[in-house]
């Protein structure tokens, strides 16, 4: 325990200050041709003092970070209605609004937030959606989240994924000693920034158990890397693993029941698969090239991982079942890092073309390869619960970066750190209330 | 820079560099493993001999023989106790050298069967992509006789619908033979062209491309004017384009032949449309859609099948 130089940082949410502070600063670079205007109303207030939260800026935020609506500026609104009543169509046609939505927060006994909220379309002249969002008022960010998704999902049919959580991997680059990592929670806006583990020693490969509620990792904090689970409700970890040469990759299965991981244990990096509940391990690849970077297809039927048995890296799926292996990438010389989204359809990658990394994304339908980013240097692509986004590392400058772009390549946001390198981003599933 | 080099750098240092090492580690103990066996020779005072080396041997200054280090050991050698004329330490390190120089061989032999199967995994995807490219083909021609036969005024008759997979199938052998020539069609049919055309076209409903390709080539030479030349040119340009490798150009040519020379054949509107697609798939989008327009224009009013293909191009492309 001497090497232990971590620092483990509880994590009660509840307990929690609300710190809107985010570490990471979101610029949108690209969005769609044809935005739908959208008036997100400043909320009205009805308790006492000042709201704890500007719920509406939140929501506008979030809305306009998809690149799918283009949020009215406040200063253009002609009027500020919280209630049906108050809400005269001619107003928002005048300013060619499509969409309006209004809303009221209170706080009760304290601690309890309630939000109301109604959608308006101004062509049909009719209320849309309606409803409400409770939780504790240092919720009050994850509740607007919780509305956006809402009114993302009425607009578009897609259901939202604002109310999500991002991990992330930063490094603060030390000339003069060693770096400092740290393991970052945040919202899916990057605010409320929590640190759930800072160490001397690198951090990796962050990832979320299917329900939301653990998390897995790489830590060198022993001086030799290690896999860890933590709970984050009360920050409690446990080792899953400490074997010789290399413990890596952690992938929780869909069904939250076991682990795909990396390790190199009996001389070459296999995957392995643990059985969470009996810590049992099971080889599943057993070849001499490197084998590493599993994912598991939606379905929990397969895993899909990186190998350079056929000389280069690409992308192979594993079927649990017979135990036959695939090769699924063909295009270009280089593919790795899978993930694949929930809809088992889209897959996406580190795909080098033109001697620079990108993203790009295959459908396993079609086959058929695209390549959806600009930047170089591209790495540890994730993808958003609803399919919707793809977040991802890559450098801006000399530093470390996280960046977003949407599946279609239409829409992209860059999330620059405030400080430090930023990488292997990590989108949480959908949270459960 | 490489991710996946940056990725198994760490995996090499997060593994004690097991990966790049582990020969020399290997080679270290055998190196070990020699050693011990030399000095524990020694000093029983009788002779070890790496066998199974037969490098110039220096001499040795204590007597040595051989102690089974190799796999062959030499009587003549263990034999002699003649002292200090053979052998110890270099041909042991020779021996080490040869199992460093093994796990080497080895290496580059499981990164020469890497790219290997890389090389195989390729072209068995090449393959099922040609194979499935191909099906497709030849279904779309399939699906388009069908059509013909079933609406247009058209003269053949049509393929088995199941067509893919009904090869050699000996269904419907001799309908397809041409009922009627088309009013226009000013030429008779001439003695033994249909008996050669039906021999061609049956290649076609074979599958056998290769050789449906020479038999209509064939025919156009010993029927250059015959009832069922237009027929010729036309599927000849319909199955440059399903050989191996197609031939787009000579599928052109084929189609523009069939255009030039006879105008007025019930074949032109579904020609106008193959070479629509010809150029679409050469990237030549507007050129494309010259030839789509001139099939609904020119053709329209009339029952062709070729109509509606040229208007769902249209509509899926453009």
């Amino acid at each position: 325990m001497k090497h232990l130089t971590a620092v483990l940082v509880a994590t009660v949410f509840a307990l929690a200050t609300t710190s809107a502070r985010a570490e990471l600063v979101i610029e949108i670079t690209q969005g769609m041709d044809n935005p739908t205007a959208i008036a997100v109303v400043p909320f009205a207030w009805q308790g006492s003092g000042t709201a704890p939260e500007d719920v509406a800026q939140v929501i506008d935020n979030d809305l306009a970070r998809s690149g799918q609506f283009d949020p009215v500026g406040r200063g253009d609104m002609l009027a500020r209605p919280s209630t049906q009543q108050e809400v005269f169509y001619r107003d928002w046609r005048a300013i060619n609004t499509e969409y309006v939505l209004i809303g009221r927060a209170s706080v009760t006994g304290q601690v309890q937030m309630r939000i109301e909220y109604e959608l308006f379309d101004v062509n049909r002249q009719a209320r849309v959606l309606s409803g409400y969002e409770e939780g504790h008022v240092n919720d009050a960010r994850m509740l607007a989240h919780r509305v956006a998704d809402e009114v993302y999902e009425t607009l578009t049919g897609i259901p939202g994924a604002f109310a999500t959580r991002l991990l992330y991997v930063s490094v603060t680059r030390n000339p003069g000693g060693k770096d400092f990592y740290r393991l970052t929670l945040s919202d899916s806006d990057g605010a409320r920034p929590i640190v759930l583990l800072e160490s001397r020693e690198p951090i990796m490969a962050p990832s979320w158990s299917p329900d939301g509620k653990h998390i897995a990792y790489v830590s060198f904090e022993t001086s030799r890397p290690a896999i860890y689970r933590q709970e984050l409700a009360t920050g409690a970890r446990v080792q899953l693993t400490n074997f010789r040469g290399l413990n890596g990759a952690p992938a929780w299965s869909p069904d939250g029941n076991s682990m795909a991981m990396v390790l190199s244990k009996d001389g070459n990096p296999d995957i392995y698969l643990m059985d969470l509940r009996t810590r049992e391990l099971t080889q599943l690849t057993r070849h001499y090239a490197i084998d590493t970077e599993p994912t598991w297809m939606p379905d929990g039927r397969s895993i899909l991982f990186t190998s350079d048995r056929g000389g280069r890296p690409q992308i192979y799926r594993y079927d649990l079942r017979s135990g036959a292996t695939e090769r699924l990438t063909y295009e270009g010389s280089y593919n790795a890092r899978a993930r694949v989204a929930q809809d088992g359809r889209n897959l996406v990658m580190v795909h080098q073309a033109g001697g620079q990394f990108h993203i790009a994304l295959q459908d396993l339908v079609t086959n058929r390869l695209q390549i959806l980013t600009g930047t170089d240097l591209d790495e540890s692509p994730s993808i958003a619960p609803n399919g919707s986004m793809v977040l991802y590392g890559t450098k801006s400058g000399d530093r470390g970066i996280l960046a977003a772009v949407s599946v279609d390549g239409g829409v992209k946001f860059r999330l620059p750190a405030r400080e430090g390198d930023v990488r292997e981003p990590a989108w949480s599933p959908y949270m459960s209330r | 820079m490489l991710l996946f080099g940056k990725a198994f750098t760490r995996t090499l240092l997060a593994n004690g560099l097991a990966l790049a090492v582990g020969p020399f580690c290997v080679l270290a103990q055998a190196q070990e493993y020699i050693d011990l066996e030399a000095e524990r020779a020694a000093s029983e005072g009788r002779p070890a001999s790496a066998s199974g080396t037969q490098a110039a041997q220096p001499a040795q200054a204590y007597p040595v023989t051989s102690y089974g280090i190799g796999t062959s050991a030499r009587p003549e050698q263990s034999a002699s106790t003649a002292p200090a004329t053979t052998v110890a330490p270099a041909p042991v390190a020779a021996s080490g050298a040869n199992a460093g120089q093994l796990m080497l061989q080895v290496q580059q032999l499981q990164q020469e069967v890497m790219r290997l199967n890389g090389i195989v995994e390729e072209q068995a995807h090449e393959l099922r992509t040609l194979k499935s490219q191909s099906l497709e083909r030849y279904l779309d021609i399939d699906r388009r006789l069908s059509l013909l036969a079933g609406g247009s005024v058209d003269e053949v008759a049509p393929l088995p619908t199941e067509g893919a997979t009904s090869t050699g199938s000996p269904s419907a052998p001799a309908a397809s033979v041409p009922a009627s020539a088309p009013a226009a069609q000013p030429t008779a049919a001439q003695p033994g062209e249909s008996a050669a055309y039906q021999a061609a076209y049956g290649l076609v409903r074979e599958q056998k491309f290769d050789e449906a390709v020479s038999a209509f080539q064939q025919f156009l030479r010993d029927y250059p004017a015959g009832r069922f030349t237009p027929n010729a040119h036309y599927w000849l340009g319909e199955l440059y384009l399903v050989t191996t490798p197609p031939d787009v150009e000579a599928a052109r040519q084929s189609f523009m032949l069939l255009l030039d020379l006879y105008p007025a054949d019930s074949k032109v509107p579904d020609a106008l449309f193959k070479l629509g697609k010809i150029h679409y798939t050469k990237g030549n989008r507007d050129r494309a859609r010259e030839f789509l327009d001139r099939v609904i224009n020119e053709y329209g009013a009339s029952n062709s099948a070729a109509v509606k293909l040229a208007q769902d191009f249209i509509n899926d492309n453009y």
